[in-house]
């Protein structure tokens, strides 16, 4: 592969995305010459997915040129191009062998004659130059998460010799298994391969990269050379946006008594998780995707098996479910809303009122129906300023901050004691966002203890008294409000090492 | 150095199956001598031809993860149609032709309407079920029609010593083991079944594939449609009524995901056989022949739960490879 080191193999002019009128990824542009490995970093939903999708041609960009080899390309096919991608979520098929997966895009044979043959020498060789020792004829599903990953590259260099694009690629690995992917960079890097990647982690951008673009909300703010940026300033460049301090956020008097105490929480994607929350507090959890958070709220509810105890209201839970979680009064807003919170084809009504059913339904004889059901969820919906033309609208039709709204809605009309919100305001639009936020204090004003899981650290930052970070199931980090620090939260999120446990 | 593999995963697949029917034929020649007789076999082989010629079919429409609801419709409907045409044309030539293509076609549309509206390929062939059967009974006005004497070869003749449905039964699996084992057909068949998210993201023709299997389903239920015309002596209204049920059993006794992505010709071979011994040896035993239907449904629901029981096994295993994960130091790589 003797390429001409001055041209690049690969130029993006203006790269734009948007769905449905919404700006995705506003205008990137950048070249990428034979040998160079690009880190392509943000926080999450900045556009960096959606920009790979469009590299590798998965997506159809809304405006600008890619270029390969200067040649302007009309519609991007990827592999075709001899650009290829590796999702972060793999492409593999189980129950396929390693050998038939990397073949898979141009079975060696005829159409009615595969040549196993052919095809176990290809898959061979690809293994034997990554340096893996991997039976190609093994079932993929019977692999590591780390070998899975290897093959995943091996396809994707099978079908793709000038561009090799990596999302995430390090979030199922061990660090041994993590190593020995980057020493494979540097052989490709070496062959002449141009490489983006993409990570959270900083210490692997600075392992792997020798240049960068930083995306923010879609933007390209900065890049280059990574040589001589530091890494606090490549997190600040990330972060960004200045935060709009609200006003009435004092700190909680230390005397409000203790509504919810986890004591060494233990699940398979959570580790020793201990903290309190007192009434009227609002503790944010900050953490990269993967990073556990969702799963120890699930776990705290019983939703998947672990051990450790739960207190509330300083009583001992003997036995974890949502039932019994509901009767003390504590409620979890899960993230994703349309397949786990939500009736979608049932009216706003009946959403609202879902978990507060049992005070409407009448116990007398001959008297059926819920009483009141109507009048105090139309209050409601005004209540949470949800916007809809009257209360029997099914939920499917209202956009995803009504959405967001009617389910923090039900779970208000329950009166709850202890909420816990996994990304209450994800995919939703500043002004809905606003008025969650507010919601949030108000309910906290109003002596509930509160725990708000979200990836978006300005909002953690404007809504929490105290955040906690996770890392790898772990929680690494605390900060009160007078210590809020996004750089050091981001730091403390995303770093690999065991550095910063103190704060 | 292995000269093939791709069924290197999948060859023992098959295993527990064949295992079953070998200590289910054990017993009962210690029930009754009469059993171990080549005579017993080879009826019993007869009588499951249909079935398993079906199974080798419905095998690859349930590898794509798919299911073929009709056809016992599409066998109703090519046994009508070549009866029909026998009494009108009284040409065998077509009456074959006919019988055959019809019932690769019904398949074929059946695979289009699944992939080209992305219908849910139950309710799409629960529809065409419908459909198919109320089109085979408008033909004939729900008439029984006899077919001609010679046709009896195609279902108790005997070449060289051996039942004609014997030998179609081994033809048929022969070409569905290539197919499914050393075609690009049968690769792309078992990567869709495996994810449709990577088969779409590594560009396979998901939509001819698609296609192609019902199509073959079709085709053999037509070849099977033949061999039981000329059993039964001709054409009854009750014909494959239920049938797809048995052929779905015989699948997924065999070892075959309903999920997708693997599974054996083989396998389904020996499924559709053991239906057969289980109901010869409750024969033998005098039971009422009224019980057969929950034994069967007994040994199907006993397959599933072993089979949901091994697939839990290995979700805990890989929870446990999980858990082991975060216990690891994650000091190696970092740089500040």
């Amino acid at each position: 592969m003797l390429q001409d080191k001055a041209h690049p193999l690969l130029s993006v002019r203006n790269l734009t995305k948007s769905f449905s009128g919404k700006l995705v990824v506003a205008g990137i542009s950048f070249d990428l010459y034979p040998g160079q490995v690009i880190g392509l970093v943000g926080e999450n939903g900045a556009g960096k997915s959606t920009s790979k999708n469009m590299l590798c041609g998965l997506l159809e960009p809304t405006d600008g040129q890619i270029l390969v080899n200067g040649q302007t390309v009309e519609s991007n096919e990827g592999h075709a191009h001899g650009i290829s991608a590796v999702h972060q979520e793999l492409s593999l098929f189980g129950s396929l062998t390693v050998a038939e997966n990397m073949c898979i895009g141009a079975l060696p044979g005829s159409r009615l004659r595969v040549d196993w043959q052919q095809m176990q020498c290809i898959a061979r060789e690809q293994l034997n130059f990554l340096g893996m020792d991997i039976d190609p004829d093994a079932a993929v599903f019977s692999l590591g998460a780390g070998q899975q990953q290897i093959v995943e590259i091996g396809k994707a260099l099978l079908h793709a010799d000038k561009v090799l694009i990596l999302d995430e690629p390090t979030t199922s690995l061990t660090a041994l298994e993590r190593e020995k992917l980057f020493r494979i960079l540097d052989k490709l890097k070496e062959r002449g391969m141009a490489i983006i990647f993409i990570s959270h982690f900083l210490e692997e951008i600075y392992r792997v990269c020798d240049s960068y673009i930083v995306l923010r909300d879609g933007h390209q703010v900065a890049g280059g050379a990574l040589a001589g940026v530091s890494r606090r300033k490549l997190e600040a460049l990330m972060v960004g946006r200045a935060l709009e301090e609200s006003a009435d956020h004092g700190d909680v008097s230390d005397t409000g008594t203790e509504a919810l105490r986890v004591e060494h929480l233990d699940s398979a994607d959570c580790r020793d998780i201990s903290f309190a929350v007192r009434h009227g507090e609002v503790v944010g959890i900050a953490g990269l995707m993967g990073a556990g958070r969702t799963e120890m709220a699930e776990a705290l509810f019983g939703l998947r098996p672990s051990t450790g105890s739960v207190h509330v209201q300083g009583a001992l839970l003997t036995e974890r479910s949502v039932a019994a979680m509901k009767a003390l009064d504590v409620c979890y807003l899960p993230e994703d809303r349309r397949n786990n919170g939500l009736f979608l084809n049932r009216p706003v009504r009946e959403n609202l009122s879902a978990a507060a059913i049992s005070r409407f339904i009448r116990r007398r004889l001959l008297k059926l129906g819920f009483a009141g059901e109507r009048l105090a969820t139309q209050t409601f919906s005004r209540a949470m300023g949800i916007s809809i033309p009257h209360i029997d609208v099914k939920v499917d039709a209202l956009s995803g901050g009504n959405q967001q709204k009617v389910l923090l809605g039900r779970w208000l009309a329950s009166e709850p004691k202890v909420l816990i919100l996994d990304e209450p305001t994800k995919g939703v639009d500043i002004g809905a966002k606003f008025d969650i936020h507010n919601r949030i204090g108000e309910i906290a004003r109003a002596g509930a203890a509160i725990v708000v899981i979200s990836s978006d650290l300005p909002e953690l930052l404007q809504v929490s008294h105290r955040i906690l970070v996770m890392r790898k199931g772990r929680i690494v980090g605390e900060f009160r409000r007078d210590q809020f620090d996004s750089v050091k939260i981001i730091s403390l999120a995303a770093s690999t090492g065991e550095e910063g446990l103190a704060t | 150095m292995k000269t093939f593999s791709g069924d290197a995963l999948t060859r023992q697949k098959w295993l527990p199956i064949a295992i079953a029917n070998a200590v289910f034929s054990v017993l009962l020649a210690f029930a009754s001598p009469a059993f171990l007789s080549l005579a017993n076999f080879q009826s019993m082989l007869v009588q499951s031809a249909v079935t398993a010629i079906m199974a080798v079919g419905m095998t690859f429409i349930i590898i794509t993860a798919g299911i073929d609801i009709s056809m016992g419709a599409i066998l109703f409907f090519s046994s009508a149609l070549f009866a029909q045409l026998m009494i009108d044309t009284q040409s065998y030539l077509l009456a074959f032709a006919a019988a055959l293509c019809c019932a690769t076609l019904l398949g074929g549309i059946n695979g289009l309407l699944v992939v080209r509206f992305r219908m849910s390929p139950l309710i799409t062939t629960l529809a065409t079920y419908s459909i198919y059967r109320g089109m085979a009974i408008h033909m004939t006005g729900a008439q029984n029609i006899p077919v001609p004497r010679e046709m009896g070869f195609l279902g108790n003749g005997r070449v060289f010593g051996v039942p004609v449905p014997i030998l179609i039964l081994l033809v048929i699996v022969v070409a569905g083991v290539y197919v499914l084992n050393h075609t690009r057909l049968g690769v792309y068949a078992r990567a869709m079944g495996s994810s449709t998210r990577s088969a779409r993201e590594s560009n396979l023709p998901t939509a001819p594939v698609t296609i192609m299997v019902y199509a073959i389903g079709g085709f053999v239920t037509g070849v099977a449609a033949l061999i039981l015309l000329a059993r039964v002596g001709g054409l009854q209204s009750g014909i494959g009524i239920g049938i797809e049920f048995t052929v779905i059993a015989a699948v997924i006794l065999g070892g075959t995901k309903l999920t997708g992505g693997s599974g054996t010709v083989i396998g389904s071979v020996f499924g559709a056989f053991f239906l057969v011994l289980i109901e010869n040896g409750l024969n033998l035993m005098n039971a009422s022949p009224y019980i057969y239907d929950i034994v069967r449904g007994t040994v199907l629901l006993a397959a599933v739960m072993v089979d949901r029981l091994s697939v839990r096994r290995q979700q805990k295993a890989l929870l446990a490879v999980k858990a082991a994960r975060f216990d690891q130091p994650q000091s190696v790589g970092s740089t500040t």
